[in-house]
This record gives C-alpha cells, sequence and structure tokens, in this order.
C-alpha cells in the first residue's frame, strides 16, 4: 500500500520497543504521571487511552525524550533515551504545527532531512506520498494556504516520511472528519503491516477498539489497564445477550424462564438477557431463538468504553461514571461510521 | 553537527530570503543616496525670501555708511560664494576630486541656493535725537500676511562712544540691537558683523590708520593638520575621525540588534505554530537552538558586511581607504562573534519564554538596556577613549564589545592587548548567557499559558 522504496531490515527485533520503569512527572504539585511501567513489544499497535489530562501526553513527551521524568528509567528501540534514536522514531503531536510560510514539499522534506532521511529518492516519495493522501496538487503550495484536514495529512507524512521503527501519535484523530479518520486508521495500519511499531494516544476509546490489539488505560497520572484485546474482552465479559424480539408485540420476559438465562431488562431499544455464571452462550443462543424468532441476538461484547469506566469508577457514584463515558467519546459523533 | 546545519540552513533562508529582509536591507542605503539628491533641491525651495528695514540711529555718523556697504545684497552674495569656495578648499583632495560628481553639483546648488536667498535689508539712518522707545515699536507690531518688504525688522541704537572713545576711558562704547520676534537667526548674524565691521572701519579710519595694512597683518590663514602615522602622513580629517567611531559601533549594534530581533520572532513563531514540538521530536532542544542562533548569525554578517562593504566602496572612492585599518576589520567581525552569542542567546531564550511577541517585550528591557548604553556613552568615550569608564566598560560583557569598538576606532586607540582582552571578556560573556539560554530555551519551549517574569526565567536556569 505504501509508495516504493520502501524496504525494512528486521521489522520484529527480539528487543522490545519501549520499556518503562516507574516513569514520574510532577509540574508543581501535580502529579502528571505516576510510576509508569509499560513494556511495547516491537511491532505492536498500541493504543493508549483515558480522557483528556489523564497523562498521556506527558508519557509520550517522556518517552521521547522531549520532557525527562522526575524518576524512573526508559528504554526505546533498544537505547537508554530516545535521543539517541530520534531518527528512527516517527512523532505527531497533538498540537499541530506547520511553517506556514513553507511549502508543503520542502516541508516534508525538510522534516525527512532532519531525520537523517536525505536519499536521492526522498522527492519522489514525498510526491508519492502526497498522492497517496490526495494532496498531489499541493505540493508547491505554503502550508497556510492549507485547509486545516489538509495540514493535518501532511503533518501526519512529516511523521512517516522517513519509515522509522517506532511510530508515536498523540491523538491522531482528533479534529479530522470520518473521510480522513479512515483514511488516517488505513495509513497507520500499513505503517505496522510494514513493519513499524506503533503507539498511539487517543481519548475515544473507540478509536482505539477499532485499531489496536493492545491497550493501556491511564487515568489520573496513573496506569489502570494494560492488557490485549481479546484478554480484555475475556476479562470483561459482561456475559449477557442482546435481544430484539422480530414481533415488538412479544412477551419477553417468558424468556427468563430459560435455563441459563437470570435476568432479563430493557436495554434502550432492545432487551438484554443476563446469563448465569454455568451457562453456555451459544446454548441459550439456541433457546432463545427456538422461542421467540429474533430481529437481533448477539452476545454482547464490553466495549473499551465499559471497561475504562468500570475499572475507574469501582468505587464511585453514578455521576462520576456519566462524566467519564461523555468524556471518553468522540464529540463529532464519529463512532457510528468507525464501527461499520 | 548536521542537523544544527540543517536547522542553521533553514532559519537563514526562512529569513534572508524573504522580499521583506531583502527590501528592508537594501531600503536603507537606496534612501540614503536618495536623500543625498533630493535634499539640496528640497533646501532651494525652502525658506521664504527675507525683505525689510534695518533702522539705525547713529549719533557718531560714521557708521550708518559701513553697514549699508556690508548689507549690499551683492556683498553678501560675495562673502556667502566666498565661504563655500573655503568650504571645497577645506575639504580633503579626495573629495575635492570627486566633487565632479555628486558633491561639486550639491555645492552649486548650494550657492545658487545662497544666492537666490540673500536677504534684501534697506539700511536707513534715523534721527540721532528720535525717541528709541518710539523707534522700537513697530518691531512688536503683528506682521500682516503678506510682507511688504517695508517692515521694520531690527534697529540698531550706536552708543555716542562707539567710534570715539569718551573722555578717560579705555574702552570703546558699542551699540543695542532689537529685533523683530521670529527673525531668522542669519539675518540678526549677518547684522551683527555688519555692526562689527563698520564700527571697526570706522574707529580705524578716525584713528588715522590703513584698514588694508592692519587686514594684512593681522590675517593668519588657518591650516589643516596632518596626520603622521608608521605607513606615512595624510591630511587629517576631523569628521571622519568623529565619525569613525560612531559608524563602526552603529554597524555592530544595527547588525545584531537585525539578526536578534529575527532570532526573537522566528522562535516565538515557532512556539505559536506549534512546531517546536515536532522539531524537538527531531532534534534535541540544544541543537534547535544552536542551529537557529547559526542561522541568524550569517544573517546578520550578512547585514555588516553588506553595510561594511559599501563604507569600504565609500572611502576606496575618496581615497580615504588609509583611515579603516584592516586590523579595525579583524576585530569588529571577532566583537560582532562575541556580542551576537551574548544577544542572540537571549533573544532565542526569551523567545522559547513566551508565547507571542507581545509578551517579550517585558522580558526585552535587559536587552534594550545593553543597546542603549553605548549610544548614551558615545559622547564621552569619543572625546576620551582612554577615561576610567571606557576602560572599565570595554571589559565589561556585553558593553564590553560596542564600547572597545568606540575606543578601537578613536584617533587614540588602546594598545591591541585590550582589544584582545576584551574579545576574551566578551566569549566568557557569551558563555554564561548561552548557558542561560540553554536552560530557559529547553524548558521554555514546552511551556504555554501565563508568560513568566524575568524571575521565573533566572529560576528556570537554576533548576533547569
Amino acid at each position: 500500500m505504501q509508495p516504493a522504496g520502501v524496504v525494512r531490515s528486521n521489522p520484529h527485533p527480539a528487543t522490545p520497543a519501549i520499556v518503562l520503569r516507574g516513569l514520574t512527572k510532577t509540574f508543581g504539585e501535580t502529579v502528571a504521571v505516576r510510576d509508569l511501567d509499560l513494556t511495547v513489544p516491537a511491532g505492536a499497535l498500541y493504543g493508549v487511552i483515558g480522557p483528556n489530562g489523564a497523562g498521556k501526553t506527558t508519557a509520550i513527551r517522556m518517552i521521547l525524550s522531549i520532557l525527562m521524568p522526575d524518576r524512573g528509567e526508559l528504554n526505546v528501540l533498544g537505547r537508554a533515551s530516545a535521543l539517541e534514536a530520534k531518527d528512527r522514531i516517527g512523532y505527531l503531536p497533538e498540537e499541530r504545527g506547520l511553517y506556514k510560510k513553507m511549502r508543503v514539499g520542502a516541508f516534508l522534506i525538510y522534516m525527512a532531512q532532519l531525520k537523517n532521511d536525505d536519499g536521492p529518492d526522498l522527492p519522489r516519495r514525498v510526491r508519492q506520498w502526497l498522492e497517496r493522501v490526495g494532496l498531489a496538487e499541493v505540493e508547491q503550495k505554503r502550508c497556510e494556504e492549507l485547509s486545516k484536514g489538509m495540514q493535518q495529512k501532511v503533518q501526519f507524512l512529516a511523521a512517516i516520511i522517513h519509515q522509522p521503527d517506532l511510530i508515536i501519535l498523540d491523538e491522531p484523530f482528533s479534529g479530522l472528519d470520518p473521510v480522513n479518520q479512515r483514511l488516517i486508521r488505513d495509513l497507520v495500519r500499513d505503517e505496522h503491516r510494514r513493519g513499524a511499531t506503533v503507539l498511539f494516544s487517543t481519548h475515544v476509546m473507540v478509536h482505539a477498539e477499532q485499531l489496536c490489539d493492545h491497550v493501556v488505560m491511564i487515568h489520573r497520572g496513573v496506569k489502570v489497564l494494560d492488557d490485549g484485546i481479546a484478554s480484555i474482552r475475556a476479562r470483561f465479559d459482561p456475559r449477557s445477550l442482546l435481544f430484539e424480539p422480530f414481533d415488538p408485540a412479544a412477551d419477553v420476559q417468558v424468556l427468563s424462564a430459560l435455563p441459563g438465562v437470570t435476568q432479563v431488562h430493557r436495554d434502550g431499544g432492545c432487551w438484554e438477557l443476563v446469563l448465569g455464571l454455568e451457562a453456555d452462550p451459544a446454548v441459550v443462543i439456541r433457546s432463545v431463538a427456538s422461542t421467540l424468532t429474533p430481529a437481533r441476538l448477539e452476545l454482547r461484547r464490553p466495549t473499551l468504553e465499559d471497561v475504562f469506566v468500570n475499572i475507574v469508577t469501582a468505587d464511585a457514584g453514578g455521576n462520576e461514571a456519566a462524566a467519564l463515558r461523555a468524556a471518553v467519546r468522540d464529540p463529532a459523533g464519529v463512532e457510528n461510521e468507525v464501527r461499520s | 553537527m548536521r542537523k544544527m546545519l540543517l536547522i542553521a540552513k533553514r532559519e537563514f533562508l526562512a529569513t534572508a530570503g524573504t522580499r521583506a529582509f531583502i527590501i528592508g536591507t537594501l531600503a536603507t542605503p537606496v534612501l540614503m543616496g536618495l536623500l543625498i539628491v533630493v535634499m539640496p533641491r528640497l533646501l532651494q525651495k525652502g525658506a521664504p525670501k527675507i525683505e525689510g528695514q534695518v533702522a539705525v540711529v547713529d549719533p557718531t555718523g560714521q557708521v550708518t555708511p559701513g553697514l549699508q556697504a556690508y548689507l549690499r545684497p551683492e556683498e553678501i552674495a560675495r562673502r556667502r560664494q566666498e565661504d563655500v569656495r573655503k568650504m571645497q578648499e577645506d575639504m580633503p583632495p579626495a573629495l575635492r576630486a570627486a566633487g565632479g560628481g555628486v558633491s561639486q553639483a550639491a555645492a552649486d546648488q548650494a550657492f545658487q541656493t545662497a544666492l537666490s536667498n540673500v536677504p534684501r535689508l534697506d539700511v536707513t539712518s534715523l534721527d540721532p535725537g528720535v525717541d528709541v522707545d518710539a523707534a522700537k515699536r513697530p518691531l512688536a507690531d503683528t506682521p500682516p500676511r503678506e510682507m511688504t518688504g517695508r517692515e521694520r525688522l531690527v534697529l540698531v541704537v550706536v552708543h555716542p562712544d562707539a567710534v570715539v572713545r569718551a573722555a578717560g576711558k579705555d574702552q570703546f562704547g558699542t551699540y543695542d540691537l532689537f529685533v523683530r520676534g521670529k527673525l531668522d537667526d542669519r539675518v540678526v548674524e549677518e547684522i551683527s558683523s555688519g555692526m562689527r565691521d563698520a564700527l571697526v572701519e570706522a574707529r580705524v579710519r578716525l584713528s588715522g590708520l590703513d584698514r588694508k595694512q592692519i587686514d594684512v597683518l593681522t590675517r593668519v590663514d588657518r591650516v589643516r593638520s596632518r596626520t603622521v602615522t608608521a605607513s606615512g602622513e595624510n591630511a587629517t580629517n576631523r569628521v571622519l575621525n568623529q565619525l569613525m567611531p560612531f559608524a563602526l559601533m552603529t554597524l555592530l549594534l544595527m547588525s545584531i540588534m537585525t539578526s536578534g530581533t529575527y532570532l526573537l520572532t522566528t522562535t516565538v513563531e515557532e512556539k505559536t505554530n506549534r512546531v517546536v514540538e515536532v522539531l524537538l521530536s527531531a532534534v534535541s532542544p540544544m541543537e534547535l537552538m544552536a542551529g537557529k542562533i547559526l542561522g541568524q548569525l550569517v544573517v546578520g554578517l550578512l547585514v555588516l558586511v553588506l553595510y561594511l562593504g559599501l563604507g569600504v566602496v565609500a572611502l576606496i572612492s575618496f581615497a580615504s581607504l588609509g583611515l579603516l585599518d584592516p586590523m579595525l576589520i579583524v576585530l569588529l567581525l571577532a566583537f560582532f562573534l562575541v556580542a551576537y552569542a551574548s544577544v542572540g542567546a537571549f533573544m532565542a531564550a526569551i523567545g522559547a519564554a513566551v508565547n507571542e511577541m507581545r509578551e517579550a517585550q517585558g522580558l526585552m528591557t535587559p536587552v534594550m538596556l545593553v543597546f542603549m548604553v553605548p549610544w548614551l556613552l558615545w559622547m564621552p568615550i569619543s572625546r576620551d577613549p582612554n577615561s576610567l569608564l571606557a576602560v572599565v566598560l570595554s571589559f565589561v560583557p556585553p558593553f564590553s564589545s560596542f564600547v572597545m569598538m568606540l575606543r578601537l576606532a578613536s584617533p587614540t586607540p588602546p594598545p591591541l592587548w585590550q582589544a584582545l582582552l576584551s574579545v576574551v571578556a566578551g566569549a566568557a560573556g557569551a558563555y554564561v548567557s548561552i548557558w542561560f539560554a540553554a536552560k530557559v530555551f529547553r524548558i521554555g519551549l514546552l511551556m504555554y499559558g501565563k508568560p513568566p517574569s524575568f524571575a521565573t526565567l533566572v529560576r528556570w536556569a537554576r533548576t533547569g
């Protein structure tokens, strides 16, 4: 999928791409990140999730040695500091920036050169990447002439133009429309397939669900979850079915008498059937379907949003849970599009 | 190193490649040239012609004819022509030789202006017994919108003993001069000179002496001094001697201010644009700062070399290049480097600490002070380049470079060891400034929100 000329060696070396041990950073009285431990294997696609202000950006800046931790150790691409491996890292900061007066092509070449990528084919690669994201015609335009969405795509290209081994993206989807979110998601997947390790942060859980195979949740500077998506689904399985009868007038409560079903209650536009601990979901699904004709019948999957809210509000009331849910949803309502 | 050079190259091109810089840098010499050509023409059409009456109360009866003769328009024009000729004679030979061009044309124009603007003064003798207060009254009259040329401008009252001493007195009497408000100083000066000449003429004549003989006996022409140096001797050029220190110090200040200001602007811009975080993922803060300082150093050098080159061309065209010691140029470059490193690093630190240019103003006070002090001290140091103040300040960075430049370009420069010591002092100051800037730069770049005070910058430097 990526432009020609992309050749990477040994995409999955044994050394983890990132290792953090007890990383802590404070700003005045505020502890932004507390005792963060994290290991990102080479070639992985990790999502760091948490609401705004959780400490994601601070953690990323420490990984990149843009900020120095107050204490703790880190290892990036086998080096004690990202400073020693900067050329192998691509970074898209949350606060986007371009040189307004610089031409797009020149900007991308400059950024690649700063990463020690100055091969004779660089201008050609820049053109190919611009074509790939539908910006071929803006190569000679000044950055300030581009729309905000175009600028974000150029900034994304600046992070990957030098074919880095480690790509760190801080809120890569913020401010993008659904079409461009899909484009960036595809590019991230391509880079991951190429062999790059990808670590990206987002406060919108659904973005992480769609893209990564492992998530790290941070809340108030503390890591509250660090697990693979499949494992999380198994651990936080709500053990329930979502059911919608074909006949809206049908008496759904009869399903509570079925073996394995402990509770039946309304959940929005459909019904939730809560399963007993010993129940086999496959058997229950067959029983339900034979009792009432379903318009919809599926195993309920835990969303990262549910998992996150469950973890951080274990001891809290309903108001905090509602506030957290609002904080980790995409305000643009892109969720449906991404799920499609 | 390679990344630092990349940043320096972009910094230089982003500054020197802009239309604003090219026009701004080239416009000044072009404007100066235009002024030289246009100013005499503007002056020619300048002051209105002065016409009016000079009333004289002359109880001696000996002074008025002399004053009348002195103030005849032809006489005034002849004297002005003579002044212009003397001025041309006073010019260095090379400048006179070059006079075939602009300066001769300018001199001719000035002469024509003088001739056409000669005041028309009607010297009228009043009755010696006239009431002086009444004679003064017309001077206080509000002048009509259009002067008729008959209004009284001046009243001269000659004392009775002005030509012949009163009995028992050693000194001659003099005269009183009453003038209309807002009368051109040059007219008053002309009348004063005329009275002096007429009184001397009358006194000499009545003493039975020969005025021409006395003039010949008392005339000693002014000579132009010649400066003797190891490489020979040249006519001393006092104007250039005074201008040279000022010009070189201004050149130093101007080039540093230009590049320092650009450094501040581009740093604030990178921070405001948020491009700085992308850069920091590719280079260290120190590499970024060093690259930016280096890029703007070349901008400053370009300005310095351009204007210095213009100066050298001007000196060559006036055959006065000998006035500029090559060592002075070498030291000028050395002082530029150390002073720029001090000021530039500080500017970069301020740029990194603030969020927008407006916030930088408050933190710029120390830098502005550095720029102001040499201007304030220019006159005292030029007059006495080896005074205690001048010597001490030439070793106190960041003033050292500017003060030493003033002293070096003066007619009595300090010994070379002092100049070299000043460079070393400046370099030490630059080291401290860069150390401070590096700490502030690294912390400030990612700080947004309330702009820091100067005390906060110091705290960052201590703890950073």
